[in-house]
C-alpha cells in the first residue's frame, strides 16, 4: 500500500514539476513554469478541438497530432498524448450530443440519447453529465491504475517468450471477438498487419525483407505513415464520398442552463458507478477499449432500467453510462500497455508508435527503469480528467460554434495539415507518398467493410510476435509443443481457443451482434 | 461503414452464383496481396535447423493470410452478402493529387507555396468549394502552419523555395 502512495507522489511530483524559464526581456528574473501541466492541458484543448470536427475519431485525432509531440522530451511528450486522447475522446461524446454525428464507433450510442437530449432543449446538462462521468470514471481509473500496476509488472517479468508469444495471440483474438463484425475478417486483416510489420530488416541477421531496394522501407513501413493514411487520409475521402454537407442536424437553440438538476444527478449517480465498474473491466482485457465499454454500458442500463422504454428518448443515465464507460476503458487501457507492453487496441498501438520514436520499448522494464515517465502519465491522467472537467463545460460554446465549419473548408485544412505532420517525421517526402497509397488502401478497405483498427493493432505486435516466437523456439529447440506445456502459455492459449470458438458459435454471436445493433435502430 | 448500397447493380460483371461480390472480390485481393508478399519473400532465408531465418515469419503470415483471403472469398460465394459499393473518383482524386504534390514540391519549393497549393488541389476534391471563400481560408492556414511548425514546435522545415534563399 505504501508502494503504492509513494509512486502515485512521484507521479504527482513530475506532473507538477516546475521549470525555470528565464526570458531575457525580464533580464534574468527567472520564473517557474510548470510545463507538464500546461502540456496536459495543451493536449486536451488540441485534442477536444480536433476531436470536435465531425467525422473524424479518436484515432485519427491522435495519429494526426502525433507529430507536434515529437519535439517534446519523453515524458512531457506521453503527457501531452494522454492529454490529446482524452480530448479527442470528449470531442467526440460533444458531437454526438450535439450534432448527431458520432466522431467514432465509441460515441455512437451517446448520441442516441445524448442528441434527444439536446433536441429538447437539455444539451447543457447532457454534455455536464458526460464530463462529470466522465471524470468520475477517469479518477476511479486513475487508482486502479496504481493498485494493479506493480504486480502486474512483477508476474510480466516472469514471463518467458513462450508466454508473451501466447499472451499476444490472446490479445489479438480478443480484439476481433470484442471488434464490431465479420470475426473471419477481422482476423484477415490482423494477419494483413503482420505482414506489414515483416516490411523492412530482420532483427536478427539484417537481412533486407520485401523492401525492394527503396531505402525508405529499409527500416520498415513508420508506423505514424501508416495510421495517418488509414485513418486520416481515407476518412477523408470517405467522407468526400457521403457528402460532406448532407447530414448535419446542428442543434440550433442556444446551449442555456448547463448545470444537470438534483433530479438529473440522482438518476445517473448509478449508471455513472455501473458505466464505470464496468468500462474498468472491460478496458483492462486486451482486446477491449472504449467502443464496447460504451456500447455494453448502455445495453446494461437499459435491461436494468425500470422504464426501459424512456432510452432513446433523451434518458440521462443513457448518456451517463456510456460515457463513463469508455473513459474508465480508455484509462484502463494502459494497464496492458505499461505493464505488459502489449497494446490492447489501436489508440494505444499509436501510444507505443510515439514511445518508440522517444526510444522507449514499452513493457515491464520501463516501470523499473523509469518509474518517473510511467508514474508521471499515470499522475498525468487524473489532472488531464480534471482539466476536462474545468475547460470544457466554459467552452461548450466555442465547440458549438467550431462544428458549423463547412466540411468543405474542414478537409483541404486537414489533408494539408497531417502532410506536414507527416513529413516532419523524417523530412522524408516518400512518407507522404506512402501515407496518401495506405489513405487509398484504407478506403478501398472502409469499401469492402474490413476495419482498419486491427490492421493497426497487427501492425505494431508484429514485430513483437515474431521475436518471442523465434526465442520461444529457440530455447525448447524447434518444439512447437512449448506454447501448450508450458502451464501458464497453454492457459493463455486454451483461453484464446475457447474465446474464438464461442465467438464462432450462433448464439453468441447473435449475442454479441445485438449489443451493436442496438444503435441503428 | 454504411456506404455499401443494398441493392444490387443494374450489369453485374460478375456471375449470379457469387452471392455476396463485397466479400468476394475483397478476399480476392487479400489473395493477391498474400501471393505478392511470397513473391516478394522467396528470395529470404527459410529455416536453419530450428532457428528461423529472415523468411520465415513473413513467409507464414503471408501463407496465414492467403487462407483467410480464400475463406473471406468462399463466404462471399456462399452466403448473401453486400454487393460492391459505389466508388467515387472525385474526393479520391484530388486528394491524392494534392498529397503527391505535396511530396514532390516541398523539398524545391519550400512549405508556404506547398501548403497553399496543396490545400487548393484537394478543395477540388468536392463540387461544392466556393473559390473565394477558399483562397482566404487556404491563406490563413498556410499563415498558421508557417507560424505553428517551425517556430511553435520547433520543426527544422523549410520555408521559401529553394532559388529564393539559395
Amino acid at each position: 500500500m505504501g508502494d503504492i502512495f509513494s509512486n502515485l507522489g512521484l507521479g504527482f511530483g513530475v506532473v507538477f514539476q516546475l521549470v525555470q524559464w528565464t526570458p531575457a526581456f525580464l533580464g534574468g528574473v527567472s520564473i517557474p513554469i510548470p510545463v507538464n501541466i500546461l502540456l496536459c492541458l495543451i493536449g486536451a484543448l488540441v485534442g477536444t478541438l480536433v476531436g470536435v470536427l465531425p467525422g473524424i475519431g479518436t484515432i485519427a485525432t491522435v495519429a494526426m497530432l502525433l507529430p507536434i509531440t515529437f519535439g517534446l522530451p519523453p515524458v512531457g511528450a506521453l503527457i501531452m498524448l494522454a492529454g490529446i486522447y482524452y480530448g479527442a475522446q470528449y470531442g467526440g461524446s460533444t458531437t454526438s450530443i450535439l450534432v448527431n454525428i458520432p466522431g467514432e464507433a465509441g460515441s455512437v450510442v451517446t448520441a442516441l440519447d445524448g442528441f434527444q437530449m439536446a433536441k429538447q432543449g437539455r444539451a447543457g446538462p447532457a454534455l455536464a453529465i458526460a464530463a462529470i462521468g466522465s471524470f468520475f470514471a477517469g479518477c476511479v481509473a486513475t487508482v486502479l491504475i496504481a493498485l494493479l500496476g506493480a504486480p502486474l509488472t512483477k508476474i510480466a517479468l516472469a514471463f518467458g517468450p513462450a508466454e508473451y508469444f501466447s499472451l499476444m495471440v490472446l490479445g489479438l483474438i480478443f480484439a476481433v471477438v470484442l471488434a464490431k463484425g465479420s470475426v473471419l475478417k477481422a482476423i484477415a486483416m490482423i494477419v494483413f498487419g503482420l505482414l506489414l510489420s515483416m516490411v523492412g530488416s530482420d532483427i536478427e541477421t539484417g537481412a533486407s525483407r520485401m523492401a525492394f531496394n527503396i531505402p525508405e522501407l529499409a527500416d520498415g513501413l513508420g508506423f505514424a505513415t501508416v495510421a495517418m493514411g488509414l485513418f486520416g487520409f481515407a476518412e477523408i475521402i470517405r467522407n468526400l464520398d457521403a457528402g460532406g454537407e448532407t447530414d448535419r442536424q446542428l442543434v440550433q437553440q442556444k446551449v442555456t442552463g448547463l448545470m444537470p438538476t438534483k433530479k438529473d444527478l440522482i438518476a445517473s449517480a448509478p449508471a455513472i458507478g455501473r458505466g464505470t465498474v464496468l468500462g474498468s473491466m472491460l478496458g483492462i482485457l486486451p482486446g477491449g477499449g472504449a467502443t464496447i465499454a460504451s456500447f455494453a454500458a448502455y445495453t446494461m442500463e437499459k435491461k436494468l432500467s425500470k422504464t426501459p422504454s424512456r432510452f432513446g428518448r433523451g434518458a440521462i443515465e443513457g448518456v451517463a453510462a456510456p460515457e463513463s464507460a469508455n473513459n474508465a476503458a480508455a484509462q484502463t487501457s494502459f494497464i496492458p500497455l505499461l505493464t505488459l507492453g502489449i497494446p490492447p487496441n489501436a489508440v494505444m498501438a499509436l501510444m507505443v508508435g510515439a514511445m518508440t520514436i522517444h526510444g522507449i520499448v514499452p513493457g515491464p522494464q520501463v516501470m523499473q527503469k523509469q518509474p518517473d515517465l510511467v508514474w508521471g502519465m499515470i499522475a498525468s491522467m487524473w489532472v488531464g480528467n480534471l482539466m476536462l472537467l474545468i475547460i470544457n463545460l466554459p467552452m461548450v460554446g466555442i465547440w458549438v460554434r467550431l462544428l458549423r465549419v463547412p466540411y468543405r473548408l474542414m478537409f483541404p485544412s486537414i489533408v494539408v495539415f497531417c502532410s506536414i505532420g507527416i513529413y516532419s517525421v523524417n523530412n522524408a517526402p516518400t512518407d507522404v507518398m506512402l501515407a496518401g497509397a495506405f489513405g487509398l488502401v484504407g478506403y478501398w478497405l472502409i469499401k469492402h467493410d474490413f476495419e482498419p483498427a486491427p490492421l493497426l493493432l497487427g501492425m505494431v505486435l508484429g514485430p513483437l510476435m515474431e521475436e518471442n516466437l523465434r526465442r520461444a523456439l529457440l530455447i525448447s529447440r524447434g518444439d512447437w509443443s512449448v506454447f501448450l506445456t508450458r502451464p501458464l502459455s497453454a492457459l493463455l492459449m486454451a483461453i484464446a481457443a475457447a474465446l474464438l470458438v464461442l465467438a464462432v458459435l450462433p448464439s453468441l454471436r447473435k449475442k454479441r451482434d445485438e449489443v451493436f445493433v442496438e444503435s441503428e435502430n | 461503414m454504411s456506404d455499401t448500397p443494398s441493392h444490387a447493380p443494374v450489369n453485374s460483371i460478375l456471375p449470379k452464383w457469387i452471392r455476396g461480390p463485397q466479400d468476394f472480390i475483397g478476399g480476392l485481393a487479400l489473395v493477391a496481396i498474400a501471393v505478392f508478399a511470397l513473391w516478394a519473400s522467396s528470395d529470404l532465408q527459410g529455416m536453419r535447423g530450428f532457428s528461423f531465418g529472415a523468411g520465415t515469419a513473413p513467409r507464414m503470415f503471408a501463407f496465414l493470410l492467403l487462407g483467410l483471403g480464400v475463406a473471406v472469398m468462399l463466404v462471399g460465394i456462399v452466403t448473401e452478402g453486400a454487393h460492391l459499393a459505389k466508388y467515387h473518383w472525385r474526393g479520391p482524386l484530388f486528394v491524392s493529387l494534392a498529397i503527391l504534390s505535396f511530396a514532390f514540391l516541398i523539398r524545391p519549393m519550400g512549405l508556404i507555396v506547398t501548403a497553399f497549393s496543396s490545400f487548393l488541389i484537394s478543395a477540388l476534391g468536392t463540387p461544392e468549394t466556393k473559390w473565394t471563400e477558399t483562397i482566404i481560408v487556404a491563406v490563413c492556414l498556410t499563415a498558421f502552419c508557417s507560424l505553428l511548425f517551425p517556430y511553435a514546435l520547433g520543426l527544422p522545415l523549410q520555408m521559401l523555395p529553394k532559388f529564393m534563399i539559395r
